[in-house]
């Protein structure tokens, strides 16, 4: 009976089911006896209570006696924060970096080499902690801040960058209709005419009757200290710029093959039609070169998302920093296990799918 | 292939390119309003950077004094510190008597890779002198049969980092395969069991994972069967690498022409030689430069177990910084530590160029 290949598959498979099953009840079971033993109840109540732990520092507004759930909140916001600024960098670099390679000049091919194959052979935590440091041994204290460029001061402290503040009844508000507004312009594009500029109006109205005012803190030096402006913790800064170099490499070689695999007779075939340089980059070598690098700048966008992890090795509360010391503190591992693995596949495939949608956009219609 | 290879039409521009750098280095860096523009940028760069980091670097230096008050009196960087510390940087806090065995275990590693990349030595007699070597090493460093015993816990530094990432990668290479192989599978309990499992884990950060081995292993494991840290940190880097190998050999698999399953069922062979004999050999070609990729992602991802408290290289290295004697020079230490790894993953990079300079199709 075993010799007939259909019989054996589904032997095979119901074995397969049998194994697959009885194993996280093996797991299930001996996980509830040793969190009986040792008196740990189960459950996600313990979200709703106050969390009494300490988050150094986050983008949204945290007190310690907020509940468990508003610190996973807390957490997740400075890990979106963090790989959003990374992503945005590392790309705008990655390009200028991958184009520089090409360059027919030594020098700026040369450097950009060696930033690409540092950032590609070394661990992103040893550049992380070997940029952390730095931070104390090379910056000046707070009274000699360098000052790059206008409005930006670095110093022991930290980094002052002007702050663009919001002045709004309800900042909670103000987040849903730019998330809506984001929501309707990245379904739009496909269609074209009236629909994005009424809903960027009917926005606008909306922002306007929030009664929303935009202003910008210029960060300004009294005395001893940094006043107004926004100030970047070393901790923040270092996650920022080290995971933006390491990310940049691997941005810029992704370019690099793009550019290279639009032949040349693409840029002959443009000229023979009397189209104009600028044209036909937009028109024929950008659409086919984003073809290629699309799916891989996609995975590099997702591992940004899981380096923001390492914040760690430097001590920003990220949100799984955070979800370690919920762990630790209210002793709900299953649960905050759950919590992990749920949240970072939601990213994941949220990042993915939003990737896939664009892909599906700008790849070839055949007809 | 080689009916592919027809010269690209950027040949040729090449050859110029080439050509003109031999012959002419100031046209290259003048020639043009926009390179002219690019060497005055990047020359002002490097030398406003340059000089003060080479001065850092080796002329203010402290390089072999032993003696920690050369370090404070100088300003620029302190290499004694390392030098003096390289035991304990590259063992960790393995026994100070006992340290010949990790050296020769670190020896016996890399020669061992080294000999393992010639083409010429790759035969299943290999496989056998990995797994005598790998005998030999846990029995060095772990002792017994005559030698004192050093537990897991006091393993650190290099050997560990080297260990973790060749027995990490040696089990998930098998273990991809099947994986691929299931994804591939006509029978769909096996298909979608492997899709869950790579998927999820692809999905997920590996700190999330050594964190998931650290807390739940405890937890659904009954006391006597846990492990110690070095194998659940060991678990979950053989995980992590066994989704993403498997990715990667199942794109080779597709590269795999209907044909030879063909021929081979012609041929009269049951699905394991096919696969054995016929199909891996040509798939694990065509995805060497992937695989290697994947390889140098896990090499690099060695150092993330310190975050579950191993003890790797980066710890040793913090461990190291604490002496009150010395003015604790955490730059170069991890300048240090950055060089071990960067030469490690930056000669598995030049090796995995010359296997694909070689081409997919060479035997």
């Amino acid at each position: 009976m075993l010799s007939d290949a259909k019989t054996r598959s589904i032997v095979i498979q119901c074995a397969l089911v049998a194994l697959v099953a009885a194993f996280p009840a093996l797991l299930v079971s001996t996980t509830f006896a040793n969190l009986r033993a040792r008196g740990i109840p189960i459950g996600f109540d313990f979200l709703r209570m106050p969390s009494r732990i300490v988050i150094s520092e986050a983008i949204l507004t945290y007190k310690s006696r907020d509940p468990y759930y508003w610190a996973i909140v807390v957490g997740l916001a400075n890990t979106v924060f963090i790989s959003a600024l990374v992503i945005v960098s590392s790309s705008v670099l990655g390009l200028i970096l991958g184009i520089a390679r090409l360059s027919s000049n030594p020098l700026a091919a040369g450097t950009c080499r060696v930033w690409v194959e540092v950032a590609r052979n070394s661990p992103p935590i040893v550049l992380l902690i070997f940029l952390y440091s730095l931070w104390w041994k090379v910056l000046p204290p707070v009274g000699e801040a360098l000052n790059p460029l206008p409005g930006v001061y670095i110093s022991m402290r930290g980094l002052e960058v002007p702050a663009l503040s919001v002045d709004i009844a309800s900042q909670g508000l103000f987040l849903l209709v730019i998330a809506l507004l984001l929501a309707a312009v990245g379904w739009a594009p496909g269609r074209r005419g009236w629909l994005p500029p009424l809903v960027l109006a009917i926005g606008a109205v909306g922002l306007w009757l929030a009664e929303a005012k935009f202003t910008v803190d210029w960060p300004a030096f009294t005395g001893s200290n940094f006043t107004s402006g926004k100030e970047l913790t070393p901790e923040l800064t270092t996650i920022l710029i080290g995971l933006t170099i390491y990310t940049t490499g691997f941005v810029a070689e992704i370019v690099r093959g793009g550019v290279l695999s639009v032949g040349r007779g693409q840029w002959d075939a443009g000229q023979s039609l009397g189209l104009s340089r600028g044209k036909i980059l937009r028109l024929i070598i950008i659409p086919q070169m984003l073809r290629i690098i699309v799916p891989p700048l996609n995975s590099q966008y997702i591992n940004v998302v899981k380096n923001s992890t390492l914040a760690i090795a430097v001590g920003y509360p990220d949100f799984l920093a955070v979800m370690n010391t919920i762990i630790s503190k209210s002793s709900h591992s299953i649960e905050g296990v759950f919590i992990i693995l749920g949240v970072y596949l939601a990213l994941n495939l949220t990042l993915s799918s939003a990737a896939n949608w664009y892909n599906r956009r700008i790849a070839i219609v055949e007809r | 292939m080689k009916a592919l290879s027809l010269p690209l039409p950027t040949e040729p521009l090449h050859g110029q390119i080439r050509f003109a750098k031999l012959q002419r280095p100031a046209r290259l860096l003048f020639g043009t309003p926009l390179n002219a523009a690019l060497t005055l940028l990047f020359g002002a760069l490097l030398v406003v950077t340059v000089p003060p980091m080479l001065r850092w670097l080796v002329i203010d230096a402290v390089l072999f004094d032993p003696n920690p008050s050369a370090c404070r009196a100088a300003s620029g960087a302190c290499w004694s510190f390392v030098y003096a510390k390289s035991g304990q940087l590259l063992f960790g806090i393995y026994p100070f008597d006992e340290r010949w065995r990790p050296a020769i275990v670190c020896l016996l590693i890399l020669a061992l890779l080294g000999w393992s990349v010639r083409p010429a030595s790759w035969a299943p007699r290999l496989l056998a002198l990995w797994l005598a070597a790998l005998a030999l090493i846990f029995w060095l460093m772990g002792g017994g049969f005559g030698l004192p015993e050093v537990p897991t816990s006091s393993w650190g530094g290099l050997p560990v980092t080297l260990i973790l990432t060749v027995v990490a990668i040696g089990v998930a290479f098998p273990a991809g395969i099947l994986l691929a192989l299931a994804r591939r599978s006509t029978m769909p309990a096996i298909r979608i069991g492997a899709v869950v499992l790579i998927e999820s884990v692809r999905g997920l950060p590996l700190l999330s994972i050594l964190f998931v081995a650290s807390i739940m292993m405890p937890l659904f494991l009954p006391e006597a069967l846990l492990p110690d840290k070095f194998v659940r940190a060991l678990v979950a880097l053989t995980i992590f690498a066994a989704a993403y190998l498997a990715e990667v050999i199942r794109g080779g698999l597709q590269a795999i022409p209907k044909g030879q399953y063909e021929a081979a069922a012609a041929l009269g062979l049951p699905f394991w030689r096919t696969q054995y004999l016929v199909i891996l050999p040509q798939a694990i070609r065509v995805a060497i430069p992937a695989l290697a990729n994947t390889i140098i992602v896990m090499i690099k991802n060695t150092s993330l177990v310190l975050v579950v408290g191993l003890f790797d290289l980066i710890s040793s290295a913090k461990a190291a910084l604490a002496d009150p004697e010395w003015p604790s020079p955490a730059a170069e230490t991890f300048l240090f530590i950055g060089a071990i790894f960067f030469a490690l993953s930056f000669s598995f990079a030049r090796f995995a160029d010359f296997l694909e300079r070689r081409g997919p199709a060479a035997h």
